[in-house]
């Protein structure tokens, strides 16, 4: 499967959706997407182009540009080309579509970037607090202008 | 979701209550009493001296493996450095065990659980501090997640510093701890 | 999420994060009927540190010592996937002399890391004997890599466009002498282990994997190479200089615990034979480019713009770094994806209808380093 064949399929597939497109190397693209309609380009990825691995997801915060990026990265357990899809939400109310019916282990990847960053996930099967305690929740502490960082109240210091 | 939280709430209610005195009043033979009348007798004595000998020489510690410094804690304990020639050796429970080793960072959602351990550990009970961030912090000082002056809740009596200290400095860290227990200037809880 | 209803023979227990028998801090609430497991739960987080916040506020050199503690039983393959992303960024050349040394302080590493995996596995399913006999033969690898590196855990060995200090005089003589008692030794493991069968008895025919269901569950690297998948980010996308080296990729099919094993053991002789192919082969040269800004002793570097993805061959899977750099001398956001991450998600769907006294068993069969999941 080369990279330039994978991109033309897909912006052949869904000429609406998918915008931006950049073929890095042989081995890297690159492509965004629009957050309405991120389950069917998965599921045409993951059973048409046969990228049936979820490699991770994850958000970056731009406070500058007013926008939350979530970024995909998707790989697959027979060719050795990653696609990086990369899907833009408003940094004020982030509510992107929970593409678990898809892939089975974005499920924790979801929880941790609706309690790190703040973004709402439609449909996701349990979405609740993974790895900071029940009374940092609503604290969002990745985004850049979270005040409680860098601690300084160590004191023991050399 | 309120349901968990009730049940939460009732568990630390009952941890926070005395224990009971389950009536045994008369026991024939023997005579009971409640204060520490006899142990601060005792320890005006030479019968102390003897006393912090059978401490000091066998002194057993918990594995609480936390972090980095987790592994060369479980290394120490096992066949190169041997720490059972000194009588210590690593126990599951903290029922059975006298000192509580604080190897790694505590974060704001284990604290809770460290206290229940450190609770459970019948006195007298000795605290270690093993590594660089149970002293201040460590390289993760800046974090928003961890606990950084872990010697303001529990009374710790060596610090042992190093990122990872090596396994002869914690020997050295419990050789130091015993004499302190021989010169009576440790801080051990209540014996 | 369990529910928290019970039955009227059913009970839901906390293994809680301090416990003898679990590896690392995280809790599983497991639901029981008696003694068979009806649904189960992970929660963790109990040593979470927030690393990539914190590399936000260092610069790039400062971060090698902080990244080399996200696992501290594997700490090579972090600095070498921080390190390739950096260096993919730049447009930094390494020499190939370099390029040897990072292999053969890593296969070092994976060696290790799987002596005391093996070890601690065998003394979860009751074998404590095993446990003291891999120590103390990862006791004779680690010295051999203080020889080289310094240190015995964490030790912030490889800089952008080369390594700290080159190997040691004495070193090939100090493998010869230590090498041949591993391989004795990884042989009388494997003899221990297929003949035992109290051994066999547990761990044949439990937990099992197939293909689909692992490929469907996100699944990577010896759990999967068990059930018959080769794949290997060694040969599959090859970094450093696997391309020139011989090694082959050690699978199994039966997908149970003891298949896991004998994958982790054919790993171990694949590691020894490829440093000393790469003993063998190396050139002599210089460990720095010569014209390069960024050497060892650069403090302040300005990397440019640009976004990368480095994924490396950790002895627990796949490993990679997505960077996120927008022109100054600290990163703008780092995305650390942990091999172990999706591992620990896949216990829930493998515990169901499992006695309780098999929990531990494939629970310890995945080789979780539990900081890697917290981070």
């Amino acid at each position: 499967m080369d990279a330039n064949t994978i991109i033309d399929s897909l912006s052949g597939q869904f000429p609406d959706d998918i915008y931006d497109t950049d073929v890095e190397s042989g081995i890297r693209i690159l492509a965004k997407v629009k957050p309405e309609n991120v389950v069917e380009v998965c599921r045409y990825l993951k059973e048409e182009l046969s990228f049936d691995h979820l490699g991770c997801e994850f958000g970056v915060d731009y406070p500058d540009r007013n926008e939350i990026e979530v970024v995909y990265l998707i790989s697959s357990y027979d060719h050795p080309v990653v696609l990086t899809l990369k899907a833009i939400l408003p940094r004020d109310n982030p509510e992107i579509e929970s593409v678990v019916p898809v892939y089975w282990n974005a499920n924790w990847y979801e929880r941790e970037t609706y309690e790190l960053l703040g973004v709402k996930y439609i449909n996701h099967p349990d979405l609740r607090q993974l790895v900071l305690p029940k009374e940092m929740l609503g604290e969002w502490p990745l985004r850049k202008d979270y005040k409680g960082f860098p601690n300084k109240t160590a004191k023991n210091l050399v | 979701m309120d349901e968990v939280e009730q049940t939460e709430a009732e568990q630390t209610e009952v941890e926070e209550n005395e224990a009971e005195n389950f009536g045994y009043d008369d026991v024939p033979g023997v005579t009971l009493t409640d204060s520490n009348a006899i142990s601060d007798f005792l320890k005006k004595t030479k019968v102390q001296d003897v006393l912090n000998w059978g401490r000091k020489n066998s002194l057993w510690f918990t594995v609480n493996a936390m972090g980095c410094c987790g592994v060369e804690l479980l290394s120490t304990g096992m066949a190169h450095y041997d720490t059972d020639r000194f009588g210590i050796i690593p126990r599951n429970s903290p029922r059975h065990a006298d000192v509580l080793i604080i190897s790694g960072y505590v974060t704001k959602k284990y604290l809770p659980a460290l206290k229940r351990v450190w609770d459970q550990m019948p006195s007298p009970k000795w605290v270690i501090a093993f590594g660089d961030c149970a002293i201040s912090g460590g390289p993760f000082y800046e974090s928003y997640s961890t606990h950084q002056n872990v010697d303001e809740i529990f009374p710790v009596d060596v610090f042992v510093p190093g990122c990872p200290p090596r396994c002869e400095a914690l020997i050295q860290g419990f050789v130091e701890l015993q004499k302190k227990i021989e010169a009576k200037k440790d801080r051990g809880t209540e014996y | 999420m369990l529910e928290e209803k019970v039955g009227p023979s059913e009970m839901i227990v906390h293994i809680g994060p301090q416990h003898p028998m679990l590896p690392g801090p995280f809790r599983l609430n497991a639901r029981l009927r008696g003694e068979t497991v009806v649904d189960s739960e992970v929660e963790m987080g109990w040593i979470h540190k927030g690393i990539e916040k914190i590399l936000e506020n260092k610069t790039y050199l400062q971060g090698i010592t902080i990244v080399d503690r996200i696992c501290y039983l594997a700490a090579l393959s972090n600095e070498e996937a921080y390190v390739g992303c950096v260096e993919k960024l730049a447009g930094i050349e390494v020499p190939e002399r370099s390029q040897y040394i990072r292999v053969i302080v890593e296969e070092l590493s994976r060696l290790q890391s799987h002596l005391l995996g093996m070890g601690e596995y065998a003394s979860f399913v009751g074998f404590v004997s095993m446990f003291m006999y891999t120590i103390k033969e990862r006791e004779d690898v680690l010295s051999l890599l203080d020889s080289i590196t310094g240190a015995r855990i964490t030790h912030s060995f490889l800089r952008f466009g080369g390594v700290k200090d080159d190997i040691p005089p004495g070193f090939r003589d100090d493998v010869k002498r230590v090498f041949p008692n591993v391989r004795k030794a990884i042989d009388s493991y494997e003899d221990m282990y297929s003949t035992d069968s109290i051994y066999r008895a547990r761990t044949v025919g439990v937990g099992v994997l197939t293909a689909d269901v692992a490929k469907d569950l996100g699944v990577s690297g010896p759990p999967l190479r068990a059930t018959g998948v080769p794949f290997d980010i060694r040969k599959d996308e090859p970094y450093l200089v696997y391309e020139d080296l011989d090694f082959k990729v050690c699978t199994e099919t039966a997908g149970d615990v003891y298949a896991r094993i004998q994958v982790r053991l054919d790993e171990m002789r694949e590691s020894m034979y490829i440093i000393e192919q790469c003993l063998d082969q190396m050139p002599e040269g210089p460990l720095f480019a010569e014209d390069t800004p960024y050497g060892k002793r650069s403090p302040v570097m300005r990397i440019p713009a640009g976004e990368v993805y480095h994924r490396v061959e950790d002895p627990r899977g796949e490993m990679g770094f997505y960077m996120v750099s927008d022109g100054s001398d600290k990163p703008y956001r780092v995305k650390i994806r942990g091999p172990v991450y999706p591992t620990l998600q896949t216990l829930p769907p493998l515990l169901k209808g499992v006695k309780v006294a098999d929990i531990v068993a494939i629970a310890g069969s995945m080789d979780t380093c539990t900081s890697e999941v917290d981070r």
